[in-house]
This record gives C-alpha cells, structure tokens and sequence, in this order.
C-alpha cells in the first residue's frame, strides 16, 4: 500500500518535519524570522559594554538573552603594552562611576598600573587670574579634630574620628578609555566563562554593521508571532528582533533617528584639541598629583595627570586655532601649550593666529620673561611641558546636543546617543557610565516584577531618574562655558568676585566636588 | 607614607598658614615692596588717589607744569587702560616688535642735526621742524615712576616720547589750544584717561578759542581718533624717511587747520580794524565831532 508506505515514512521523519506535515503553525520559516533577542545593545563603546556587564553580572537578569552589536573588531581594542605611550582619548573617572565600575566587576580587570587618581583640581581665570583650588580634603570635611587625632595615632580618638571619614578616593580618576574598555570586555569573556555549561544568552556580534533599523511586518494571522511593535535591526549577519533595543551608539545615534526622537542643542564654535605630554618632573605612585584648567577666552585649556612624568591635554580653542596647532613641529607644539597656561590671553592669540611671523617657541622665551605669574594667577606647583608624544595630537568639534527623552517604546538610548556635553567638567562618560547603570537597575527591577522589558512601566523610571539630572549638569557646564568665554568687561569682574568668595568657603566648594563627583 | 597620613599633614600645613597675602592689592606705607626697574615708586591706592586729585588740580591751575599732568597719567592709567593700551600693541606685529626692542626717543637717540638734513614732508625733517618752531627738545619728558609692572611703564613712556611725533604730524602747535586738540585726539585713539581729564582745561581758553575748538578741533580730533590706526603702533625711528603725507593715508588721519595760521591771521584783523577805528577817532577828534 503507497499511502501505508508513505505514512511509516512521514513518522520515521525527525519532529520538526513530521509536525510540518500536518501543521501549518509549526512551519520554520527559515532565515526569514528574525533572531529575537531580550536585550539588544547597539554599540561597543564604555558605556554600552558597562551597560551589557551590569546587565550580566546582576543575578535578576544574568539570564536575559543579550546581545551586543559592534562594527569595529572589539579584541582589538586593547591598551598598548608599551609603558611609556599613552593614548590621547583618556577620561576623567568620578568617584561614582568607579564604584559602578567594581560593582559590576570589571575594574579589577584594568591595568591598575596605567591609571592615575589626583587629589586636587586648581582651576583659574585666564583673563583676571582669580583661581580656586579644589582638594579633596573638603569633600571629606576633616577639620582641626581629625588633625589632632592623626597626631595620636592608635588612640581611640583616632579611632572614633576614623569612623566619620569617608573612604578617600580622590577627585576623579584618569583612565585611558582602551583601558576601560578591555577591562569590560575581559569582564564579559570571564563572565562566559563562567556560564559554559548553561545555555548561551549572550552573543557579541563585533564587525557586525547596523544596515536598518525597523520595525516587524504585520503579523500573516492571529496565531503567528506579532512582531510589527519590535524594533528589527537588519545587520550583515541577519536579523534580530529586540524585546528592548537599546542605543548606545554615539553622538549620530542611528537608534535615536529610528525612534524620531529629536536631540536640541547647538555647536560651539570650539574645536578639543587632545595630545599625550611629557612634563619636567617624574611622579611615584604615592604622589598626590593635581589636575589643572586655566579658562581662557577662547576656551579653557586642562592639564590632566597620568602616571609617571605624562599628563594628557584638552585644550578647546576656536577651529582655526585648533587648525594652527595641528600644523606646528613638536618643539613649537610644547611652547604654545606651556603659553596656554603661563602668558596673556592677547599673547597666546597672536602665537596661534595664521598671520604671526615669529615661532611659538621665540615669543614663549620673550613674553614669559614680562608676564609675572602671579598677574596670571599661575599655580605656585604648575610643572613644565618637556615634551609631546609623537602622533598624539588630534582634535574634534565640540557640541551640546539633549535628546527630548530617553526612551521610546522597547527603546532606549544611554550615554553619547542621549546627551553630548563640553568636556571642561569631564562628565561626558561619567553622565553615560550612571545611565548605564540607572537602565540595568531599573531592567532588574522590570525582570523582578515580572514586566515587560520593553514596555514603558520598565523604562519610565529610567527616563524619570536620569533625564532631570543629565539636564542640569550640561546646563550648568554649558552657562560655564558661555560665562568664561567672555573677554572682559563686567562679565569677568562678576565671576572673578564670585570665584573669589567661593574659594573661601570650604563647606560650599565640599558640596560642589560631590555633585560634580555624582555622589548620591 | 599613606595618602591619609599625607592628607591630613596637608590639612596641618592649610591651618598653620598665614592668610594669603594682600599684596597684590595693596601693602603698608612701613613695608613698601622694592621698586621694579629703576625710579619705580610703589604706591598704595590711597596715595594713588591723592596724586591722581592733585596733579589734576595743580595741572588745571598751571598747565606749564607737566611733571603734574605726567603724574596725573600715570595715576589714572591703572588697572585697566594702561593694560588695555600694552594688549593693543601685543596684538599688533609692529607693537611687538617696539616692545622688544624698546626704543627710547630722547637728544641722544634722534639726532636732531640729522633730521633737518633730511628732504622736505619726511616725518622726520617735520619733526625737527616742528621742534624748532615751538622751541622744544626731546629731553622735555619725565620717566614713568608710578606704574609697577616693567612693561606697563615702558608703554606709558612711549606714549609721552611719541606724544611729540603726533604735534609734528598733524602740525598742531604747543600752545593750550594745539595741546588741547591733541589730547582729544589721543583720548580717543588711545582711551588713557588723562587725555580725557586734560579736557577740563577749556575753562581757560578764550571765549574765541573755545568757540574754535568746539567748532573745528574738537570734531576733528574725536572723528580722526576713533578712524585712525593706534599711534602708539607706528616704529617712528623707521618712519623717518617716511613722506607725510603718505603717512597720514597709512594711519588714516586728515591734517586739521593751522592754528598758528589761523591765529596770526586773526590777530592781524583785529589789529587793523583797532587801527582803523583809531584812525577815525582821531580824525574825529581833529574835526571836532
């Protein structure tokens, strides 16, 4: 009998093909169903990969399906083994985001050896020269009774004043962004390691381009699955369909265009001019070293420690200024850096201005002996620029830019793809590293309470917790910036009265550091 | 040691230290700091005060005296147009080239011999001419003593030595009424504010001379000043052979009336019509009317 023949044949037929026989529900449509993911993260950078581990460290959601998309090839980016070179891209780490950085577990895995934490910011006026000194000693508010206990050592004075003092950690930390990121990924590879026996929830799909972003067809019927609310990225490799697409993807976020949020804000008119430098003297690990702005009116210019005799520049200048600088030898490069700090705003712009005759180095050796550095308010310990690191110097435009909110449906946006900042704060990561850490609480708790990841009663807190504050911080940097860009006039002898009394309030300047530290 | 062991040294060595200093504002009459350059005299503010009042009423009482009316510059000039002035030659590549050779203008360096050797309309054989006709020579000016930074004060001593070069250029003589059209070009090419006080003097002029200055001087030196290039740019010691005229047109400055000219020319009117009205009296008188 043919049909009894064909019908011992269809239940030979493994499950999968037996079941399509008979059922049309259960047919594999093959490659053209997306791969659903929970958690799908577009980009590899600090903040999407410190996203992803809080994500994968958290017990709540360690078993969400996430994955990772990246067009660069991520395992190269590692920090050179070379001690003596220093990337250009560092960043300022607060004390906040250090602590989302161990809690998560990746900042054991950083090379220790190539980070600096300072104790002190001195930050001054360019054009008048009234500074303010920041220590950390005001943010830990010790005062003459703690000086006195520390006179006693093992007494129980000493003891009982110990107990008030906070755990010192500085202003911030320099950290090489190379740094942090193998640091994370070293993280999630430990991670993966751990979970080798389970069923694999994370992939990482580095070299993996972003074609579109979608959103599902119209489901064929009511039984099939209803994709047409879920953001489907088309990538080179395929599709994936995400419970909750998350972008994390820069400044031109293309996550953030498919959700049509619009991000306001302007372009200052400053290029960051960033360069690795090798100042006169040679630190030890137990120096306390100090991290030093000057606000000159074209834009304040900041020398920032990093281990050993190094130090990395951020210097935000008009773009033809920025433009004069590329183009100079090193030796000239070092004497417009060490006129940055050390001579007169008037000075400085002729040095850099296309029509000067003489060299850097000429007008530095000639001006530096007729300006005074206590008119320019230079700090008493401020150290020499020897020399630059070759091939260290670049620039970028600088920009403000806020989207109107941070989520969407099964959207979100963290760090640069939500907010750009002036970097004379140094919050830009620091903003970015405490959404990442906001977004992987508030999932936990979605994952918890048995939501929808995706939906709007995970993500509103979220929006409601970190919109607010990221507000105020670049609106506050940005009235900074505008406030020290003036020349003269009244301007400068209001903020120069206002920088002089806050310098003598130590309680106030203590409130200021935690704020700026995103101490909660 | 630990950080916390140095931090709390730090905290030591903040609670032991003197409050910072007020020096940079001002000092006490029983410490007064050592001078800056040679003939430097620091002053507290209160004392700059009682020059800036005193010279300025000395100087209006008797205008022959300008040790006062230099004095009063240099008291008015800080903090602000004196710097404003130095930034405005910092800017400029010629202004930095003349304050890093720092020139002085005095008998020795211009050799007045020389100059009237020189072609007729170069700035120079102007200069010596003008010299001569006002009968004045280049020691006439005072050093700078009040001005505490180094080059602040070279930059004020400039300005006095040049002073000369702009009477020789726009021809205005030394007597109060050039002296006053020469201040209120050099207020507002030069925004010192001794310029602007010198003004005051007007009170002294002639019911004529006043109507003249407001009239003609006065228009001529606010619109010319504000038009023209910074004086205080021009490297005069290499202008010398310079044509006048070709000068002028860099700097952007018209020739004002001559008011020795004008002044002759109005001194003999009235003298013959003084004559003339004599004359008649006389006749007048002769005639018996």
């Amino acid at each position: 009998m043919a049909s009894t023949a064909l019908f011992r044949r269809v239940l030979a037929l493994p499950p999968h093909l037996r079941r399509s026989v008979y059922s049309s529900t259960a047919t594999h449509t093959g490659a053209s169903q997306p791969d659903i993911y929970d958690v799908v993260c577009i980009g590899g950078g600090p903040v999407g990969l410190s996203f992803v581990s809080a994500l994968r460290s958290h017990p709540s959601t360690s078993a969400l399906r996430v994955a990772l998309i990246d067009s660069q090839d991520l395992s190269t980016a590692r920090t050179t083994k070379d001690t003596e070179t220093y990337s250009n891209r560092c960043s300022s780490i607060t004390p906040a985001s250090l602590r989302f950085l161990k809690q998560i577990g990746a900042w054991e895995h950083a090379k220790r050896g190539r980070t600096q934490p300072y104790h002190a910011m001195d930050v001054w006026d360019g054009v008048s020269g009234s500074k303010i000194h920041f220590d950390s000693v005001d943010q830990q508010q010790t005062g003459l009774l703690d000086a006195v206990a520390e006179m006693i050592p093992g007494s129980r004075f000493q003891a009982s004043r110990r107990k008030y003092q906070v755990e010192d950690v500085g202003v911030a930390t320099m950290c090489e962004n190379a740094n942090t990121t193998s640091a994370l990924l070293q993280r999630l590879h430990d991670l993966d390691e751990e979970r080798l026996n389970e069923r694999r929830v994370f992939d990482m799909l580095e070299k993996t381009r972003v074609e579109s972003i979608d959103l599902g067809p119209e489901s064929k019927d009511e039984k099939s699955l209803d994709l047409s609310q879920w953001p489907i990225v088309t990538t080179s490799h395929g599709k994936i369909a995400a419970r909750l697409l998350v972008g994390a993807d820069g400044a031109n976020s293309p996550v953030r265009q498919f959700a049509d949020i619009p991000s306001p804000g302007w372009d200052y008119n400053q290029h960051g001019v960033v360069a690795t430098l090798h100042v006169d003297r040679h630190h030890t690990v137990q120096d306390l070293r100090t991290a030093y702005q000057r606000f000159l009116p074209t834009g304040p210019v900041a020398l920032l420690p990093l281990p050993g005799n190094k130090a990395s520049l951020v210097w935000s200048t008009t773009p033809q200024h920025a433009a004069k600088l590329k183009t100079l030898s090193p030796p000239d490069f070092t004497a417009a850096v060490n006129a940055a700090f050390r001579l007169m705003p008037v000075d400085i712009s002729y040095m850099l201005s296309p029509t000067s005759t003489t060299t850097p180095t000429d007008e530095l050796a000639w001006r530096e002996t007729a300006t005074p550095a206590a008119s320019t308010g230079l700090p008493r310990n401020f150290p020499r620029i020897a020399s630059v690191q070759e091939g260290s110097i670049a620039s970028f435009p600088l920009r403000m830019r806020h989207a109107d909110t941070y989520t969407g449906h099964r959207i979100a946006l963290i760090g640069d793809a939500a907010h750009t900042i002036h970097p004379l704060a140094g919050q830009g990561l620091n903003l970015g590293l405490a959404d990442a850490e906001s977004l992987a609480k508030r999932i936990a708790y979605g994952v918890d309470h048995g939501m929808d990841v995706g939906s709007c009663w995970t993500l509103d807190g979220y929006n409601s917790d970190r919109w607010a504050k990221n507000n105020a911080v670049i609106g506050v940097v940005d009235k900074l910036s505008k406030v020290y860009g003036v020349g003269s006039g009244p301007v400068v002898w209001g903020r120069s009265a206002g920088v002089e009394v806050l310098e003598r309030l130590g309680t106030l300047k203590g409130w200021m550091m935690g704020a700026a530290a995103g101490v909660k | 040691m630990d950080i916390r062991t140095q931090m709390s040294q730090h905290t030591f060595r903040r609670l032991l230290a003197l409050p910072q200093p007020l020096r940079l504002r001002t000092f006490s009459i029983l410490n007064r700091p050592p001078p800056n350059y040679p003939g430097h005299v620091p002053l507290t503010l209160v004392e700059r005060g009682a020059l800036a009042l005193g010279s300025a009423f000395g100087s209006l009482r008797n205008p022959h005296r300008h040790d006062l009316i230099a004095a009063l510059g240099e008291a008015t000039a800080k903090p602000y147009f004196i710097a404003r002035l130095r930034a405005a030659m910092l800017a400029n590549p010629t202004g930095r080239r003349i304050l890093r050779d720092k020139p002085r203008i005095t008998s020795q360096t211009m050799s007045l011999e020389k100059l009237r050797q020189l072609p007729e309309n170069t700035v120079g054989r102007a200069y010596a001419a003008w010299l001569d006709r006002e009968g004045v020579t280049p020691d006439t000016r005072d050093q700078v003593r009040y001005i505490d930074d180094p080059e602040e004060a070279y930059v004020m001593q400039r300005y006095r030595e040049t002073h000369d070069f702009t009477h020789a250029i726009t021809g205005l003589p030394v007597i109060i009424e050039g002296e006053l059209a020469v201040k209120a070009f050099e207020f507002a090419n030069t925004l010192l504010p001794m310029t602007a006080l010198s003004l005051v003097a007007v009170v002294r002029l002639k019911a004529v001379e006043r109507k003249r200055f407001f009239e003609t001087y006065l228009p001529w030196a606010v619109g010319n000043g504000l038009k023209a290039e910074e004086v205080i740019n021009v490297y005069w010691e290499e202008e010398l052979e310079t044509d006048v005229e070709v000068l002028r047109a860099r700097l952007g400055i018209e020739i004002p009336p001559d008011l020795r000219e004008t002044r002759k020319l109005l001194r003999d009117k009235n003298k013959a019509e003084r004559a003339a009205r004599d004359a008649k009296d006389r006749l007048g008188a002769g005639m018996g009317l």
